[in-house]
């Protein structure tokens, strides 16, 4: 492999990679905290993704009911993204409130708040199917103003591409890394988060309002679903409603490749499928959906707990 | 009077917290053997220690001269040492009479085939475990709510339940951890006897974890007191009552 | 009659089949063990057998054994399906939780991203003309029915045997079964191979049934389905997965008119009966029988 080749190599599996470890920190908030998988995070990736674009591009296609619609103000990209990832992070909590929340209060087995998660995801994805269609949605390059769409750099014989957004999205993941660190190790909430998700009844007792405190992971998760949907849609396009659910599920092997409930582990795990994704010899590149699952499947043979997880001990 | 139980140099940590520091003991079979110790002394611990529900940091121990440490815990609890919990793990959602069936498993062979097809075998077994549940049922004096879920049943009720389930094994050594945790008076006073008479009954050696002093010194052959998960004492419950550490122990060092 | 069976017998034979799927979840879940991994075995089952009916290097072995050789696709099926799902199941299983759902999900996708690029299972396009068992569609019944009903004598029995009781013990209290001596990673894998051979088997019954066979057939929505199936009907009882699998087998079918909007009705009666009916239908009728035998008594209340 040419040293040119192997640098875009590098600089594509970065890039994914990021988008997966945004994506994954939110499955690993909502573990960390409930010990549970939220099954419905890939359909908020999905929301997330058509929320970007009709706030940043906002007119829709030839299926769906909102065929041929417009939408009457655009935004720049990077507020659409914003306020896309903010209203993903609403719905996080309306999830939170239809699919765990009772579940919750009555304590009911943990497997039935997966089907409930699925199940909300199942509405949403066939929601929004019902409204914008099952086609592909791509983002024009126009959606980064006067910004250039890619950089070029000469190496040899190579000619190295660096997309705009590719740089967007890693800015955009190394900021939330930043903040998310800062807010759980030196703020208020943070401290009260790391004491629910300890233990929730003596953080209850404690004085904390533990359910106050699982909405504002739900919200932060949702936020982080949403965005990471927005980055991808505007990187690659929207390749249906479904996409989400493939998404949803690389995001698995992720969080438990990095250890399940670890927040550095989810950036790690990111970063490693994203490279050894963007490494899969060209010949073999059907085989690349699979590379993130056989990860999954290597981990949990050789390490369960992942590459940064923490054994857990059960109380007899 | 033989060695039944003998541990050695038993070590568990839990990070930097020493759980269990290098204990050692033996029990002889057909004792009534006390664990007593203040809270998070480590005495449920030694009791995962020994059942194998939590591996030994280091040391190990012997169960009939054989060692047993390493083993999983479907293997410790099948040659014959059976245990109760502390929070009571029942299997809530299954009959009482489900309950003291299950446990017989160590006991009986019966695969997978020779269940469907009810082998004559199979059907011989399966009324063995039916009449020994029921006499097990019998001696806690649950018979007659055999049919009901082991959950919806009163709380000394699940604590009795919890030793007939593991009497079900068949064990030659019983591990009850605080038997009469959230007991009454009048309650505990029948537990005693029903203690003694399950020693009688079924020649089992016992360990012991409880908080309740006069149950364990009317109860127990010898004490084992553990404190911050070292052995301070070991004797009779007249010789523990007197040492100097022990006293130490419970009311604080002045 | 025969007209009946040329308009129903497709959904009908589809009913008995979903039914079959929804039991080959329901054994791992006898002991707490959530699989998603039904529809993987259920399409390797059926590639197996689309390949042996297919195939000119399997042409001398058709030729000798005639319509003998489905029973010998059934059993290859079930043999490769059980013999995957022990070594899958070892390595899974070992741990407690979420960790063998991942690890079918994983396994599911893998084996769909396989199948759609190897050329013995003919891509993205799959197998097609399949040679058929039987002229009529609804004949197939005859072979799904007899299965249906074993699986049903066979959960039966095993649910009172001590080898359920096992099973229903690691479900109850994982711990405390191990502590009691129950070999918990052994009957663990044991339910998790049942399942998957049953899924093997279907899957290869299914290949001529639906004449093609594709990476479709096995997909991360079908194991929703078919928990949804477990589930909703009652994961407690024999009765739930057949009820469940009726139910919402059926469902598209009367929800026709509805189009679109079928998934989305799908997902909520997900949500709504993952709450309200936490034991499924099953588990809801007996409490509600319960009840009345509670109210009607001689002994209950004032009469």
């Amino acid at each position: 492999m040419y040293t040119g080749e192997y640098l875009q190599n590098i600089l594509n599996g970065i890039s994914i990679g990021s988008v997966y470890a945004i994506f994954a920190l939110g499955y690993t908030l909502v573990f960390s905290i409930l010990g549970i998988i939220n099954f419905a995070h890939g359909a908020v990736f999905t929301l997330g993704a058509y929320l970007t674009y009709s706030l940043a591009v906002g007119h829709f296609g030839i299926g769906g009911l909102l065929a041929d619609m417009q939408v009457p103000f655009r935004l720049s990209f990077p507020l659409s993204l914003l306020l896309g990832s903010l209203l993903s992070g609403v719905f996080g909590v309306l999830i939170e409130r239809c699919a765990f929340r009772p579940l919750r209060l009555r304590g009911a087995d943990p497997l039935l708040a997966l089907v409930s998660s699925l199940g909300v995801a199942l509405v949403t994805i066939n929601v929004i199917q019902y409204l914008v269609g099952s086609e592909i949605y791509s983002f024009p390059s126009e959606v980064y103003g006067d910004i250039r769409p890619a950089f070029t750099f000469q190496r040899g014989d190579t000619t190295i591409v660096l997309r705009t957004v590719q740089l967007i999205i890693f800015a955009v993941n190394m900021t939330v890394l930043v903040l998310l660190r800062y807010l759980i190790s030196c703020t208020r909430v943070g401290k009260a988060l790391r004491a629910v998700a300890e233990n929730s009844s003596t953080a209850s007792l404690l004085g904390i309002n533990v359910d106050r405190f699982i909405l504002y992971t739900f919200f932060l998760s949702g936020f982080l679903g949403g965005m990471a949907g927005g980055l991808v849609g505007t990187s690659f396009g929207i390749a249906g409603p479904y996409f989400g659910v493939s998404y949803g599920l690389k995001g698995l092997a992720v969080i438990v490749l990095g250890g399940l409930g670890s927040i550095p582990g989810a950036v790690l795990g990111g970063m490693v499928i994203g490279l050894a994704e963007a490494f899969v010899p060209s010949d073999y590149s059907a085989y690349k959906e699979a590379v993130a699952f056989a990860y999954l499947f290597t981990m949990l043979l050789i390490c369960p707990r992942g590459l940064l997880g923490r054994a857990t001990i059960e109380k007899v | 009077m033989s060695v039944i139980i003998q541990a050695d140099g038993l070590c568990r940590n839990f990070g930097g917290l020493q759980a269990v520091d290098s204990v050692s003991f033996s029990v002889n079979e057909g004792e009534i053997f006390g664990l007593i110790g203040p809270n998070g002394a480590g005495k449920t611990t030694l009791f995962n220690l020994i059942t194998g529900l939590t591996p030994v940091s280091s040391g190990s121990f012997s169960y009939q001269g054989r060692a047993i440490t390493g083993l999983p815990p479907h293997r410790i609890a099948g040659q014959g040492i059976a245990r109760t919990f502390q929070n009571i793990r029942l299997f809530k959602g299954l009959s009482v009479l489900e309950n003291v069936r299950i446990s017989q498993h160590a006991c009986t062979r019966t695969g997978l085939f020779s269940g469907i097809l009810g082998l004559p075998a199979s059907r011989r077994e399966e009324r063995e475990v039916e009449e020994k549940a029921w006499e097990i049922l019998k001696l806690i004096g649950l018979s007659g709510r055999a049919a009901e879920l082991a959950g919806n049943l009163a709380y000394g009720d699940q604590r009795r339940l919890e030793i007939g389930r593991a009497l079900a094994l068949q064990p030659k050594v019983l591990l009850l951890d605080e038997p009469a945790a959230g007991m009454n008076a009048a309650e505990k006073q029948s537990l005693t006897g029903f203690i003694r008479e399950v020693r009688e009954l079924f020649h089992v050696t016992m360990l012991l974890i409880e908080h309740h002093v006069p149950l364990v010194m009317g109860l127990c052959d010898r004490i084992l007191v553990l404190h911050f998960g070292s052995m301070i004492a070991l004797g009779d419950p007249a010789a523990v009552q007197q040492d100097q550490a022990v006293i130490e122990a419970y009311l604080g060092a002045e | 009659m025969e007209g009946f069976l040329q308009n129903y017998g497709f959904l009908l034979v589809t009913l008995l089949q979903q039914s079959l799927l929804a039991f080959s979840l329901y054994f791992p879940l006898m002991a707490g063990q959530l699989s998603l991994a039904s529809p993987g075995f259920y399409a390797l089952g059926g590639y197996i057998a689309a390949i042996m009916s297919t195939a000119p290097e399997c042409t001398p072995l058709r030729e000798k054994l005639g319509t003998g050789i489905y029973p010998l696709e059934w059993l290859a099926a079930g043999l490769i399906s059980g013999v995957l799902a022990l070594v899958i199941g070892i390595s899974a299983l070992r741990l407690r939780g979420i960790y063998l759902a991942l690890a079918t999900i994983a396994f599911v996708e893998i084996l769909r991203v396989i199948c759609l690029n190897l050329e013995i299972t003919g891509g993205a396009i799959g197998i097609f003309d399949i040679p058929q068992l039987f002229a009529e569609r609804w004949s197939y019944g005859l072979i799904f029915g007899p299965l249906l009903l074993l699986t049903l004598l066979f959960v039966y029995r095993l649910e009172n045997s001590r080898t359920g009781r096992a099973l229903k013990a690691i479900r109850e209290d994982e711990l405390a079964a191990g502590a009691m001596g129950i070999h918990t990673t052994y009957y663990k894998v044991l339910a998790f191979v049942i399942g998957a051979v049953l899924a093997g088997i279907v899957g290869a019954m299914s290949a001529p049934f639906l004449n093609t066979w594709n990476a479709r057939q096995g997909t991360f929505d079908a194991s929703i389905s078919y928990l949804a199936y477990v589930l909703i009907g009652g994961s407690r009882s024999m009765w739930g997965p057949l009820l469940g699998a009726v139910l919402l087998a059926s469902l598209p079918e009367l929800l026709r008119p509805l189009k679109d909007a079928r998934l989305i009705i799908n997902g909520m009666v997900l949500v709504v009966a993952s709450i309200y009916l936490p034991q499924g239908i099953v588990g809801a009728l007996g409490r509600l029988k319960r009840c009345v035998v509670k109210n009607t008594s001689p002994m209950g209340g004032e009469r």
